[in-house]
Order: structure tokens, then C-alpha cells, then sequence
């Protein structure tokens, strides 16, 4: 299977994230993201064919794709733009699009299915991942915790509120990815020295109407949450009581 | 000198910091805890290519240099201190007098697979008689012809019980030895697997620190060892003992560092948080001068350990180094590691904070692989030749 | 593109046996506080109840889609009835639940009408130009953004529970019901459901709950997090739990409130043994009052709670049991 993983750059989820601390916060590839591409690379393990990476960004989003090729992806795309950070989810996706036909150029094969991160650590949306399949005009499903192929296209495993789905979808196809039961392996130290040495291709995409249609007025911090009470009394007993009161006096309970 | 780590190294080191944060940390209290080896990140360093990062690529390893592997025993050791002494006796004790003393056959057959971290090492010197004095080894071992015969037994021995492959050392049998006691000229080393006739592992040591190392005894009854796996030539053993420990102990210096680092990190994190009269007792002048005493002993530390590694990697004489380093680093954690208890107080005492931990494992460091007498010894041996 | 033709806001109700689920409610609430002027219409898949309860809650009328291929939810049927309506209402904005169908229907939609979208709203309001006004948090709730959509119609988005309440219904509230026969052409529909399996058989409905017991790692195992059962059922409440409890196989993930599971906003939240990663707060953090346990006085949990106990959860639970029986 020749699979594409779609990835983000994002502010590390794991540090403390502000409005005034956003831009010095450390990059990572989104979480989501590496779930799509060690599925993916899981996915090529098993049934043959190459992982490739994308992102769209400036060179700062090298490191992300060279990290991606030290965990199971054997070739990475830089779609240049420098004006990525300003793209709503539909520029990103038309982008994408049209990036994805140099990219299938470029390796010489089409792509028989396209991973996503069901959402971004940082906006959160989960829209890029349809809205691209919209444009490509190829089926997408979401929430996948496991991808198999079947005749003429594959067969995916979609967690929902209750359970899953079992959805079939022709290919090529768009799947967004939700976190699985396993965690994304570590590099090696080999994998990483590779990686290193790998070139990152870079592609350049014109699109004409790629405007964003939302826009974004102002970014604020949300009004903070008055803090409340702590009791730490002699006794847990004589803690919880008070609390209880507290809560009672509230009219909470 | 240059201790800079090139591009490569960092990121590679960056890699483990990575991994260590995310596996290794969270499980030190409960390996600890446990008296559970960690085999968890036994297996998930091999994967990494860490068990033999600086052996050469044809033997299983990673090719990089022993500078960063020091660097990766420090970083282990300040999340687990258990888990760096993993790697370095199964690295700087197994490995690497098989690279260093091993036939090119003895190299392929045994230091690819520890090297590739498909097998554990272990390290056999230490018995019941025979601690720091080395030369009153009882295990024997007897030319049989075509094969040798050990008999005796070896204590205190790191990843015994999970090894698949020992250097031990051994007198070799002479019949005149009851007039002429055995010296360190009739040692000999030896590779005995996992399964050899004759041999096994036996008993866990409860000890007071490094609590999921498996540290157990060895068993040598009438043990059939191939000709083959004398390791270097005979008579030279206590030769390989020594220069492996000298490695050894850099690689447990480094350790002490990281148990000493990671006391320190933690003890600025709660710090800050804990608050009395008012205030984090980070903000007290004694709490902030007491931990830049600490950290600036530490890293006087860490530098006498690069100049040690150093030394080794461009193959100059590093004995005193080594010892020179193992010997301020390991009392250096200790004290450290005791000072950070006193920081934080009834719950530096607590076992549900690191901080007993870190004082239970600093004090290993300035016993094993030599202690600090063994170092003094060293040193005043090598000041005595030079000065 | 003459924004003056369009006027009306769809709400695309979530129904649960034929019931609109509580965000879908809200959503009516939120529609009619930026209707502009235009009205409310409710979107009801083949349920004439969920049209009738809509209009109760506020809607000035309904749509109910009816057809054969509107069984189980399968977006790119869904979306291109929405988008067939949408294109015969014209209206300004199409509103549905941020819930994992409407996260998944909204870009959709959005798509086939090449129009713009956002996810995951948590306020609505109107500029000067008629625009709405979406607020969307990012990183976890730590920041707020204000985004519009305005050089194209409609202007959809997926809200986010709790974010404006519902109205009080006015029962028997009178509005037009529209029948509406939709046939989705075989070409646009690109997901075959080939099975859908239930795997979890209970019925956890976290977004209604008023009263949420939650636990996190600080249980300590699966006996000791069943024992906030007992709490849950003092208070009428439903059991919630953070990710690394469900992640050790405690509870299953049908309880899981906080960004990889739930966004709840229930009256009362306990938090035992919850230490307060973001990832969980962000699920919870618009409770109307927090009570958090936890033996870690420096837990960031209490940074939101309203009341905290600092000890361990598995001591303060019994006491909290028994000293809330006493006053019921």
C-alpha cells in the first residue's frame, strides 16, 4: 500500500500552554499524528509499499519530518508555503489537494490511502482530513483505530460512542486517526542517524482560491476561575466534614 | 579538551532523554518498590540500539563514541538508577573485554548479540573471600584438555539472574598451590553462557539500594567450559579485570552524577512548590546556596568523568582518572543526594517521594566496581609512580 | 453572494430513541440568540417526536428528513441531505452538536456547500455586520479565539455542550413540521457500514449528567474506583473518569471525560484522585461547581476546584458518603 501521513507541527501539548508563551513552546509533531503514522508504518509492515510524510510549513517543520523518518516513514514532503500559519482547514486542505498530485509525481505512485490525526493538539477542529477528501472527491472516514485492505480498497475499524464500525471504503481514501491501543514506537539510534542523512524533499503548490473562509479576530486567555477553598484539617475526617458543609452551604448537594 | 557533543550525539542523546522521560521515570519508584527488574526498558534500550551504542557497527553496535555512552549512563541514572547500572555492566563490564581481549571468533560469536541487545552481559570477579583483594580468588578453573573445569562460586554479581552471557575470572589450577599460594598472575577470564553444564544463578541480594538490579551469586560445580572461551591469554586475567573495571568506573561515576543530578531536579521542583512561613522554600537563601553548592560539586564531578571518558576513547592511560572521577562523583552523590533528604523534610523521608530513593542508591556508587578506598589506592598508586 | 437571501439558522438535531439530546437543545438556544430576525429551523432525521420537542424548546419550525437511507449515521448521507436542504433554505448559519457526529458532519457539510466552518464552538454572538461571532477554544481551553465567517453563507459549526443552556420548554408550543422525502444519489456516498458492533452495552449519557463522580489514577486500582458507584448513586450521578483510569482498564471508555473523551458541563463534579492535566480539565472545566480530592497538595486539579480536600481519595470517600447521607 502506498500510504500519505499528513502531518502538523504543533506546541508541545505537554508543557503548559499560554497566550503569552505560545510561540516558545517546543515543537512536536501532533499526537494524533503520530498515531496516523505508526499505524501507517504498521500498515506497511504488513502488507507492503512506502510511508510518505507531508506537512505544510516553512524549514522550521525539517526536524518534524525528520523525525517522522527515524519511526516508519521512508520518504518526507515539505510543502513550502510561507504564508501556512494564516490557512484555515479548507486553504490547508486545497493545498494538500494540489500538493499530493506533485507529491504522487515526485514518487512515482499514486496513493492508495491518506492518514490524518483525527485532530490537532492546538485547534482541535478535526476538519483538514475531511474537507482534504472532499477535494481530492474520495470517501473519508474518522475516529479509524485500524486499517485493512480488502479488494479494491480497504476495510476500517471506526471507534464510536458505543463500540465501533466496520466501514468499507474504495481507494484511494482518506482516514482520520484516533488514538489506538498501542503507542507510537521510539526511534533508533540507527533509524535516527538515517533519518539524519535523509534528504526532505520540498514541493511548491499554487492554488488560486485557496482562501481561508474563517477568520480569526483575536486570541484572548479565558477569564480565570476564581480559585476556591483548600482544606487540609488535622484529619481527613475533620477535612471531608468541613467540605461537606462548604458544599452543603452551596446548595450543591 | 572539548567535551562538546557533535550534532549527531545530541540528538541522539536528546532520543534517550526522550525515551528515559517517558518510560524509565515513571517506573523508577515502582521497580524500586518491586525489587523488580526493569525489564521494560531492558528491552525497549535494546531496540534502541543502546546496549552496544559504542561498539563497532560490525559487532552489533551503534559506532558512537564512548563520550555520549558515558552521557547516556548519567541520563538513565537520573531517572532510575537501577536502569543505568543495567546497561553499564551489561556494556562496560561484558562488552567490552570481549571487543577488547576477544578472538575475532569470540567477538562474532558473543559480542554480537549482547552488542545488538539481543543478550544481557554480566560481569563475574567479586566472591565470598575476595572483594577489593582479588587475589584470593577461590573459583578454579582446570585444564582438561579439550575443555575447562570451574568449581567455586562469585557474589554480588549485576543482571545475574536475566545474563545470558558472563566474563568470569578464575585461578587456573596449579597442583603446587598449597606451596606456592595462587597470586594475580593465575587468574584467567572466561566466557561461560547461560546453561553451561555445571553452572547457574542463585539468590537475589536484598539490598539497601538499586533495588531491581539483579544482583545474585554464581555457581561453579564441576562446570564444562569450552577451550575456546578463555578469554585473553592465560594468566592475564587480572590484567582484564582492571582495566575493564577502570571503564567500569567511569560508567558508574556517571551514574552517581545522574542519581546526584536527579536529586538536585527534584529537589528544585519541590522547592518551589512547598510552601512554609509563607513562601516556597525555594525562596530561602539556605535552600538556594545549598543547591548551588550541590550543583556546582556536580558538575566539577561530571567534568573529572569527561576527561576520565576522554581519556579512554582516545586510548591515553585513564586509570586514575577513572578512579579520580568514580571517587569524587560517588561521594559527591552521596552527600548530595543526603542533603536533598534534609531540603525537603518529613517527605524527603517519605518513600512516596524520590528523594530516600536517591540516597538509598548514591551509596551503592561508592562501593561497587572498586571502592573508594580501592580509588585512593589507585590514585596514590599512580602518584606515587609519577610524582 | 447576497448575504440578505440568507436569513435562517438550521439546527441539525442529535437524537437519542428519537429525542434530541441535550446539546441539540442548546443548539436551538444558541440559534435563536443570533436568528437575527430569520428563524429557527430544526432538522430531525425521520423523527416527527424530535421535531415536536424542538419546537418546544424554541424552534419556529422543523424539517423531518425522511427516507430509507437514514439509518445508522453515515456522514456522507447525512451531509448531503443537509446540504439538499440547505440548499432550498438558504440559511445563514447551520448549527449541530460537537459531539463525534457532529464533528464529523460539519466539514462535511461545509465542503459540499463550500462554505465556511468551524468546530467546536463554545459561544455564539453577533458582530455589527450580522456575522456570528464563534468562540473556539485552542490549546485545551488556555486560549480563547474569536472567529467569524464572513465573506460566504452559511456559516456552520459544531457547539460544544454546556456552552448555552437550553430554554425552558413551553410545552405544546405550535410550529410548522415539514416532511421532507431525501434520496442520496449513489455517488455521493463513499463509506460503506458494512457492521456496526456495541460494545459497551451500558448507557452512559455524561453530557446530561448533572452530577458527575469522576476518578482518576489516585483509585489506585478497579476495585477502588467501583467504589465511587456508591456516591454516584447517592447523588444520582453518572461515574466519569480521566484517561490513564480508563487507560488501565478500570472503567471503559464510554466514561471518559476530558479531551480525548467527553466535554462535560454537569452542575456538580467531584474529581477523586485526579490530578488536573489539561487534557482533563479541558472536558470538565465548565462545571458549575468542582470538588477535587487528592493527596498532592500541589495538584493543579485545585487550581479549579471549588472546594478541595488535600488526601487520599480512597479515605475521603467514605466519610464524604456518609457525611452527605446525613444531610439527605
Amino acid at each position: 500500500m502506498e500510504i500519505l501521513v499528513c502531518i502538523k507541527q504543533v506546541p508541545d501539548d505537554s508543557e503548559d500552554i499560554r497566550l503569552d508563551n505560545v510561540d516558545k513552546v517546543t515543537r512536536v509533531v501532533n499526537a494524533f499524528d503520530t498515531y496516523a503514522l505508526e499505524m501507517a508504518a504498521r500498515c506497511k509492515e504488513a502488507n507492503g509499499g512506502s510511508v510518505t510524510v507531508a506537512t505544510i510549513g516553512d524549514d522550521s517543520a525539517v526536524t518534524e519530518l525528520k523525525s517522522c523518518l527515524a519511526v516508519g516513514a521512508q520518504k518526507a514532503f515539505l510543502i513550502k508555503d510561507p504564508a501556512f500559519a494564516e490557512y484555515d482547514s479548507v486553504a490547508k486542505a486545497k493545498i494538500l489537494a494540489a500538493a499530493i498530485g506533485k507529491i504522487e509525481e515526485a514518487n512515482g505512485a499514486k496513493f492508495d490511502i491518506i492518514f490524518c490525526g483525527k485532530e490537532a493538539t492546538d485547534f482541535a477542529k478535526g476538519m483538514v482530513g475531511i474537507q482534504l477528501a472532499s477535494e481530492l472527491g474520495v470517501g473519508v472516514t474518522t475516529d479509524v483505530v485500524a486499517v485493512d485492505p480488502v479488494d479494491g480498497g480497504v476495510s476500517v475499524k471506526q471507534e464510536t460512542e458505543t463500540g465501533y464500525n466496520v466501514i468499507e471504503m474504495a481507494t484511494p481514501c482518506v482516514v482520520t486517526i484516533q488514538k489506538p491501543d498501542y503507542d507510537p514506537r521510539y526511534p533508533t539510534i540507527k533509524s535516527k542517524m538515517a533519518a539524519r542523512k535523509a534528504t526532505i524533499n520540498e514541493v511548491e503548490v499554487a492554488v488560486d482560491d485557496a482562501g481561508s473562509l474563517t477568520k480569526v479576530l483575536k486570541l484572548y486567555e479565558p477569564p480565570k476561575k476564581q480559585a476556591g477553598i483548600k482544606i487540609q484539617e488535622e484529619t481527613v475526617a475533620d477535612s471531608t466534614i468541613r467540605a461537606v458543609a462548604i458544599m452543603a452551604e452551596a446548595k450543591v448537594l | 579538551m572539548n567535551f562538546h557533543f557533535n550534532e549527531e550525539e545530541q540528538e541522539i542523546l536528546d532520543m534517550l532523554h526522550d525515551y528515559a522521560v517517558k518510560e524509565v521515570a515513571p517506573r523508577a519508584h515502582e521497580i524500586d518498590e518491586e525489587e523488580r527488574f526493569p525489564q521494560e526498558a531492558r528491552e525497549g534500550l535494546a531496540e534502541m540500539g543502546m546496549m552496544g551504542m559504542y561498539f563497532p557497527e560490525e559487532y552489533g553496535g551503534a559506532g558512537l563514541s564512548y563520550l555520549s555512552y558515558i552521557a547516556v549512563c548519567e541520563e538513565l541514572a537520573v531517572h532510575c538508577a537501577t536502569t543505568s547500572v543495567v546497561l553499564s555492566a551489561h556494556e562496560s563490564l561484558c562488552c567490552w573485554p570481549i571487543f577488547k581481549y576477544g578472538t575475532e571468533e569470540q567477538k562474532q560469536k558473543y559480542l554480537t548479540p549482547l552488542a545488538s541487545g539481543e543478550k544481557l552481559g554480566a560481569f563475574g570477579l567479586t566472591e565470598p573471600g575476595a572483594g577489593t583483594d582479588a587475589a584470593m580468588q577461590k573459583t578454579v578453573a582446570k585444564d582438561e584438555g579439550d575443555h575447562w573445569v570451574l568449581n567455586g562460586s562469585k557474589v554480588f554479581i549485576t543482571n545475574a539472574q536475566y545474563a545470558d552471557t558472563f566474563v568470569v575470572f578464575a585461578m587456573v589450577y596449579r597442583p603446587d598451590y598449597k606451596e606456592r599460594p595462587y597470586t594475580n598472575k593465575d587468574i584467567s577470564a572466561f566466557i561461560v553462557e547461560k546453561g553451561f553444564e555445571g553452572f547457574s544463578v542463585q539468590g537475589h541480594e536484598m539490598k539497601m539500594g538499586i533495588r531491581g538490579s539483579s544482583t545474585c551469586s554464581l555457581y561453579f560445580d564441576n562446570c564444562i567450559v569450552p577451550k575456546e572461551n578463555l578469554l585473553g591469554e592465560q594468566g592475564k586475567g587480572f590484567k582484564i579485570a582492571m582495566t575493564t573495571l577502570d571503564g567500569g568506573r567511569i560508567g558508574i561515576a556517571a551514574q552517581a552524577v545522574g542519581i546526584a543530578q536527579g536529586a538536585i531536579n527534584e529537589t528544585v521542583a519541590y522547592t518551589k512548590e512547598r510552601v512554609q512561613f509563607g513562601k516556597p522554600i525555594w525562596k530561602f537563601q539556605n535552600t538556594q546556596f545549598q543547591l548551588a553548592d550541590m550543583q556546582a560539586k556536580v558538575d566539577a564531578a561530571r567534568l573529572l568523568i569527561y576527561r576520565a571518558a576522554q581519556a579512554k576513547q582516545d586510548g591515553e592511560a585513564h586509570s586514575h582518572l577513572a578512579a579520580m572521577a568514580k571517587l569524587v562523583a560517588s561521594e559527591t552523590a552521596s552527600d548530595v543526594a543526603r542533603r536533598c533528604v534534609q531540603l525537603v523534610g518529613g517527605n524527603g523521608y517519605s518513600r512516596e517521594y524520590p528523594f530516600e530513593r536517591h540516597m538509598r542508591d548514591a551509596k551503592i556508587t561508592e562501593i561497587y566496581e572498586g571502592t573508594s578506598e580501592v580509588q585512593r589506592m589507585v590514585i596514590a598508586g599512580w602518584l606515587g609512580a609519577t610524582k | 453572494m447576497d448575504f440578505a437571501e440568507y436569513k435562517d439558522i438550521l439546527v441539525v438535531l442529535e437524537l437519542d430513541e428519537g429525542k434530541p439530546v441535550n446539546v441539540s437543545l442548546e443548539n436551538i438556544a444558541a440559534a435563536k440568540a443570533v436568528a437575527n430576525g430569520g428563524k429557527v429551523i430544526a432538522v430531525a432525521v425521520a423523527s416527527e417526536e424530535g421535531a415536536k420537542v424542538a419546537i418546544e424548546y424554541g424552534a419556529d419550525s422543523a424539517i423531518v428528513i425522511e427516507g430509507d437511507q437514514f439509518g445508522t449515521y453515515n456522514g456522507d448521507v447525512l451531509a448531503d441531505a443537509v446540504a439538499q436542504i440547505a440548499a432550498e433554505v438558504k440559511p445563514a448559519a447551520i448549527f449541530t452538536g460537537a459531539t463525534a457526529t457532529g464533528k464529523d458532519l460539519v466539514p462535511r457539510v461545509a465542503a459540499k456547500l463550500a462554505a465556511g466552518a468551524v468546530a467546536d464552538a463554545t459561544g455564539v454572538k453577533l458582530d455589527d455586520a450580522g456575522n456570528i461571532v464563534f468562540t473556539v477554544p485552542a490549546y485545551a481551553g488556555n486560549v480563547l479565539t474569536d472567529v467569524v465567517i464572513d465573506t460566504v453563507r452559511p456559516q456552520i459549526a459544531s457547539i460544544r455542550g454546556g456552552s448555552v443552556p437550553k430554554a425552558e420548554p413551553e410545552a405544546g408550543k405550535a410550529g410548522e413540521i415539514v416532511k421532507k422525502g431525501i434520496t442520496v444519489a449513489d455517488d455521493q456516498i463513499r463509506i460503506k457500514i458494512k457492521e456496526t458492533v456495541k460494545e459497551i452495552t451500558e448507557s452512559v449519557n455524561l453530557e446530561e449528567a448533572e452530577v458527575i463522580v469522576a476518578g482518576g489514577r489516585g483509585m489506585g486500582s478497579a476495585e477502588n474506583f467501583m467504589k465511587l458507584q456508591e456516591l454516584a448513586d447517592l447523588m444520582g450521578g453518572v461515574i466519569g473518569c480521566t484517561r490513564p483510569a480508563m487507560e488501565s482498564g478500570w472503567i471503559s471508555r464510554a466514561h471518559q471525560v476530558g479531551q480525548s473523551g467527553k466535554i462535560v458541563a454537569p452542575k456538580l463534579y467531584f474529581a477523586f484522585g485526579i490530578s488536573g492535566a489539561t487534557q482533563h480539565v479541558s472536558g470538565m472545566i465548565g462545571s458549575g461547581y468542582i470538588v477535587a480530592i487528592n493527596k498532592d497538595e500541589d495538584a493543579p486539579i485545585f487550581d479549579v476546584a471549588d472546594v478541595g480536600i488535600v488526601g487520599n481519595a480512597l479515605d475521603v470517600l467514605p466519610i464524604m458518603i456518609e457525611e452527605i447521607k446525613k444531610l439527605k
